[in-house]
């Protein structure tokens, strides 16, 4: 079984091609997705950000991601069921677009990111906490997060378009 | 849904040097609009924040006046950028724009969502207004959170409706 055959098999199922052949269905889940992103991709930014040392300089780094990750977690969870249902709807053509490629891949080095900053340095936060300028570790985790995302919404763009 | 007398002002935009550049540029359109949807992300993702937090939700360790100001930078810059991502991409196809439903709402609700934030909602998250009745924060809160949401779907729906 190829995972063209898969996505082949995946498309052509009712609700599936339902969703295509709907005129409100694509758009709605879509809008959804948008509005998940927004739940996700700020509070995200703001960690961030914040790791950066661009915002809330006087705020505890584990104060400012006790605060957002919830939202990022609830806001993530949101845009992959969103997004897999979208992705079912237009498997044949997701799968051959580099630029869906491209943007699964770049999830993956994202999560990657994320559980490497939270094994290592963030792991160690209660040693650099106080401080206003976070280790040099964490800004990159923070720039690579910053970085990652935004190539993530581009390919989701180019994807629709393409 | 707009008036006939609009229709001379939609073709005037499709012929600019800005809209055609953006009609004419294969990755033009894709490209603004991801500058669109980031600034998106940061505009929605503030409301949310400050606005949830008058029901005792997300960011519980900071009160409604502090997070409401300091995000309100990130709200008026991001809020800039999607004017400005959002000029070009209206002119490249002003006449998709001009027989949708969305896109009259969209620019309505917009301008109310305008009016308000710098009215209301900024007189009622300054730091001395904690005289405010739980009760009517709460319907302000549900009231930005809608109003901006309904911006956002109706920009979606442009292409469509």
């Amino acid at each position: 079984v190829s995972i063209l055959g898969v996505c082949q098999w995946l498309q052509s199922l009712p609700w599936a091609s339902g969703i295509k052949e709907s005129s409100w269905q694509f758009p709605v889940i879509e809008g959804i997705h948008s509005l998940a992103l927004s739940a996700m991709l700020w509070p995200a930014a703001i960690l961030d950000l914040r790791l950066l040392g661009w915002i809330m300089p006087r705020r505890r780094v584990s104060t400012v991601a006790a605060q957002f990750l919830p939202w990022v977690w609830i806001g993530f969870t949101s845009m992959v069921l969103s997004g897999a249902i979208l992705f079912a709807a237009e498997a044949v053509k997701c799968y051959n677009s580099p630029f869906f490629r491209i943007k699964i891949i770049l999830i993956g080095v994202a999560g990657m990111n994320a559980l490497v900053f939270h094994k290592t340095v963030f792991g160690d936060i209660a040693s650099w906490d106080d401080s206003t300028t976070a280790p040099w570790r964490a800004k990159v985790a923070g720039g690579c997060s910053l970085a990652i995302w935004i190539g993530v919404v581009a390919m989701g763009r180019a994807l629709a378009y393409a | 849904m707009l008036s006939e007398s609009f229709l001379p002002f939609f073709e005037w935009c499709g012929r600019t040097w800005l809209g055609v550049t953006v009609r004419d540029t294969v990755w033009a359109f894709p490209l603004i609009e991801t500058f669109h949807l980031l600034a998106l992300a940061i505009l929605l993702g503030t409301v949310l924040i400050v606005n949830l937090r008058a029901f005792g939700l997300g960011a519980r360790r900071s009160s409604y006046a502090q997070i409401a100001g300091e995000l309100e930078p990130w709200m008026l810059v991001s809020l800039a950028v999607l004017i400005v991502s959002g000029i070009p991409m209206a002119m490249s196809e002003p006449m998709k724009c001009y027989e949708s439903y969305s896109f009259p709402i969209k620019m309505v609700l917009l301008l109310l969502a305008i009016l308000w934030h710098f009215t209301v909602q900024r007189k009622w998250t300054s730091p001395d207004a904690l005289r405010l009745t739980p009760m009517k924060s709460k319907l302000a809160a549900c009231f930005s959170i809608l109003l901006w949401t309904c911006i956002g779907i109706a920009g979606k729906g442009i292409p469509y409706v």
